[in-house]
């Protein structure tokens, strides 16, 4: 497909061949139902973002703690994550194509110690990589290198911005302060975008929402299934979806892939690992987005499968009431704030965030736990101490290293495989074997 | 008192953990409360009779305990806060049957579409001390807090006026040792101090030797041999927009008009912003701007603790906007407890001759 416009550069032909040459060589595959419904959707997205920019139709950026259903209640107007591009590069394997961002905004003065997909966002932006926004809605979730990132994107661009501010806690009452907050924001959206906020329409949106929600809610049970059914990076990849296709048909249908597959396999009696899963482990904190391939390496060389981690788990208070106005602004509020990975765990205190570990642990029988502490990631990384208590407590073998998820130079994939081979030689099958 | 015996009792009252005025004051019986950040109220904690305290690193020899529980990841601020914590340096916080935690979730943007809400955390705070502590906080009981708090910010403003003289009679190393002290000692200790030292200042000769006159801001700053520094190259520090200095103060808040408890909380919620509210990043620069003419500064010095992110992105913001303005700036990045190094000097220098000092 000609690709039309601003998009011609360089960075945006590379991922859209990238997802195209993937769903050429996949989408007569049986066994990447999944992984072609991701691809196939984020192709779909771009379709939409370059059709935006040829129609001049007005675009919003989003971050990641973001969820984007308010803004597609208003009619014509396209979505951007932030994160956009750069998850693009590292699902088609093109990797140096963010380092070179991340580099690029480094030099241009963001420190080094920002996380890596927020440093390549400022560096998407620095080349000019996203289409204009016509405004900006940010969360301050999940993180405080967001909040660097969203303050450096508005220096950088001017364009007006607002910030929902999620609480600390997740309660009723701080459900009512953020559905406060998304009924005050429509009209800067309005403004800004020059189009109309439509009450039917964000029904529909909501709609669409919980539609996905409920496919994920069963992937999620899905998942617990003895042998695990499907690849482990799966997983890796919800919160992607979240972000990008909250609302969209799309996702709906990306969700649907993903449990349909499970579904089947699972009747089909078929484990992910040929020969048989030896080892079942969760992965909590980040995954290793820059080297996607590294799970079926897990798969194939250590017979070790990945069932659940923190992106793919998905709460089940996702549900949006959609009776009234009020109540889907109330649901949106309340995704934001208890649903969303890492919005979830990373604020307030550590409880959600140690609580879903443990059970994601039980619930999903694994052997031992990883914790890939991605080093940009101080909301996790700050509560290690109390994280290894609980795995002590709990009598969950923990295996911790440093890494960054968007940036092989800080850990090259080769030390990963080697932490985890000798971890698993060393601690779990002697553990397994005594038991 | 003179001003060289007040700097050093001052002195005495960063160094560590504890100082006499608080061994004084847990020793008659009274109770500390600990925070942190400069959105919390201190009048709240003074009104429910608490000598509010300021947690901080200082004394912490190594954060080893702290690298333990939160990785090295982990601004050395904190992690050498936690090893306190962890060795039990902090305990004078715990004199009560019950210790007491609370959690102020304070909005991540100063505009008034938030404020009911920080003004409702402050509710929370105060009705859960009430609670916990059986103790009533009295409108005017909150009404003392506020002519109390009022009268260090006066005494801090007046120091900081004189600083805006042709030779300012204080260095910015004893100026940070002095709006240090201000949060660990009483309040009314503290004050009388500033009364002594204020009327020595105003006959004391001023600094005439220096090359630069220079703002310091940025990320927390609590450590006066970091400025000392700075200043041994030539720059005078003649305001520090830091969390531990200006920052903190700010105009009184007024008194009388309408409920206190809002009147305090306007004051914190819509003081000068930190790197951690957005939605406000002009009036941030506009306040600095303001710091740079009153004081008649040369130029900025930026500090930036390793690991902080929100100051990350200001840091990059700032470079880029006072670049713009032609305001000369230097970026720096430390970690808690280490006091300028050579290489710290070395730049400094070189900022000094950039601006043809």
């Amino acid at each position: 497909m000609a690709i039309l416009g601003k998009e011609r550069q360089e960075d945006w032909e590379v991922v859209y061949e990238g997802a195209t040459g993937l769903i050429d060589l996949y989408q007569e595959d049986p066994e990447s139902k999944g992984m072609n419904a991701i691809v196939g959707g984020f192709r779909v997205l771009m379709d939409g973002m370059f059709a935006a920019m040829d129609e001049g139709r007005p675009v919003v950026w989003h971050n990641c703690g973001c969820s984007p259903e308010l803004i597609r209640g208003l009619e014509g107007v396209q979505t951007v994550p932030i994160e956009l591009l750069t998850v693009l590069q590292n699902l088609v394997g093109e990797v140096d194509y963010t380092i070179a961002l991340i580099d690029e905004a480094e030099a241009h003065g963001v420190a080094p110690e920002v996380c890596s997909i927020d440093k390549a966002a400022v560096g998407t932006v620095l080349n000019d990589l996203y289409p204009e926004p016509a405004c900006m809605l940010y969360h301050n979730t999940p993180c405080d290198s967001q909040i660097a990132a969203i303050k450096s994107l508005t220096e950088l661009t001017k364009k007006p911005m607002r910030l929902m501010d999620v609480p600390y806690l997740s309660g009723d009452r701080e459900v009512q302060y953020l559905a406060k907050q998304l009924r005050e924001a429509i009209p800067f959206l309005e403004e800004h975008t020059g189009r109309k906020f439509s009450w039917d329409r964000f029904h529909e949106v909501c709609e669409e929402s919980n539609r996905t929600a409920k496919y994920l809610r069963d992937w999620n049970e899905l998942r617990r299934h003895i042998p695990c059914p499907q690849v482990s990076k799966l997983v890796a990849l919800n919160t992607a979806l979240l972000v990008a296709f909250s609302g969209d048909p799309e996702g709906t249908a990306i969700a649907k892939a993903f449990h349909d597959e499970a579904r089947e396999r699972i009747e089909r009696g078929e484990s992910t690992i040929e020969g048989g899963e030896l080892y079942r482990a969760v992965w909590y904190q980040d995954p290793v987005w820059f080297d996607l391939q590294f799970y079926d390496w897990m798969e194939s060389e250590l017979k070790l499968v990945i069932p659940m981690d923190l992106f793919g788990y998905y709460a089940p208070e996702a549900l949006i009431d959609t009776s009234t106005p009020e109540s889907m602004l109330e649901g949106l509020a309340r995704k934001d704030l208890r649903v969303l990975p890492m919005s979830r765990q990373f604020k307030g205190p550590i409880d959600y965030y140690i609580d879903d570990y443990l059970r994601m642990c039980t619930d999903y029988k694994v052997d031992f736990a990883i914790f890939a502490g991605h080093v940009a990631c101080k909301h996790g990384l700050g509560g290690i101490g109390l994280f290894r208590e609980a795995s002590r407590e709990a009598d969950i073998p923990l295996l911790y290293f440093e890494f960054d998820m968007f940036d092989p130079r800080v850990t090259p994939v080769e030390t990963i495989q080697d932490d985890i081979t000798h971890y698993i030689e060393d601690v779990v099958r002697p553990r397994k074997e005594a038991a | 008192m003179k001003k060289d015996e007040i700097l050093s009792a001052f002195q005495e009252v960063i160094e560590g953990p504890r100082n006499v005025y608080l061994d004084e004051w847990v020793k008659a019986g009274g109770k500390v409360m600990g925070y942190y950040c400069s959105y919390i109220p201190e009048e709240i904690f003074t009104a429910a009779g608490f000598l509010p305290y300021r947690i901080r690193g200082a004394g912490s020899e190594d954060s080893s305990d702290g690298d333990a529980y939160m990785s090295a990841r982990v601004c050395t601020f904190v992690r050498h806060t936690i090893s306190l914590a962890l060795r039990g340096e902090f305990d004078f916080l715990k004199k009560v049957k019950l210790p007491f935690y609370s959690m102020l979730s304070v909005p991540r943007a100063p505009k008034e579409r938030l404020f009911t809400w920080y003004l409702d955390e402050l509710k929370r705070l105060k009705a859960e001390i009430e609670a916990h502590f059986g103790l009533a906080i009295t409108e005017e009981k909150l009404e003392g807090a506020i002519t109390l708090h009022n009268a260090t910010r006066e005494r801090i403003r007046s120091l900081y006026d004189m600083r805006k003289k042709g030779a300012p009679p204080i260095t910015g190393e004893e100026a940070l040792t002095i709006t240090i002290a201000a949060h660990l000692m009483p309040r009314d200790q503290f004050n009388t101090l500033m009364d002594d030292l204020l009327a020595d200042l105003t006959k004391a000769e001023g600094a005439r030797g220096y090359r630069a006159r220079v703002i310091i801001t940025g990320s927390e700053l609590d450590n006066p041999e970091y400025i000392a520094g700075i200043e041994q190259q030539g720059a005078l520090s003649v305001a520090e927009v830091v969390c531990f200095g200006q920052r903190s103060f700010g105009e009184s808040i007024e008194s009388g008009v309408d409920d206190p408890l809002n009147r305090i909380a306007r004051h914190k919620f819509f003081q000068v912003p930190c790197a951690r509210m957005v939605e406000c990043f002009d009036d941030q620069v506009a306040a600095l701007k303001d710091t740079v003419r009153e004081f008649n500064a040369d130029g900025i010095i930026f500090q930036r603790m390793k690991f902080c992110d929100p100051w990350a992105g200001d840091g990059h913001n700032l470079y880029w906007r006072m670049k713009k303005e032609g305001i000369p700036f230097l970026g720096l990045e430390r970690e808690y407890q280490v006091p300028a190094s050579g290489q710290v000097k070395t730049r400094v220098q070189a900022f000094l001759e950039q601006m043809g000092k």
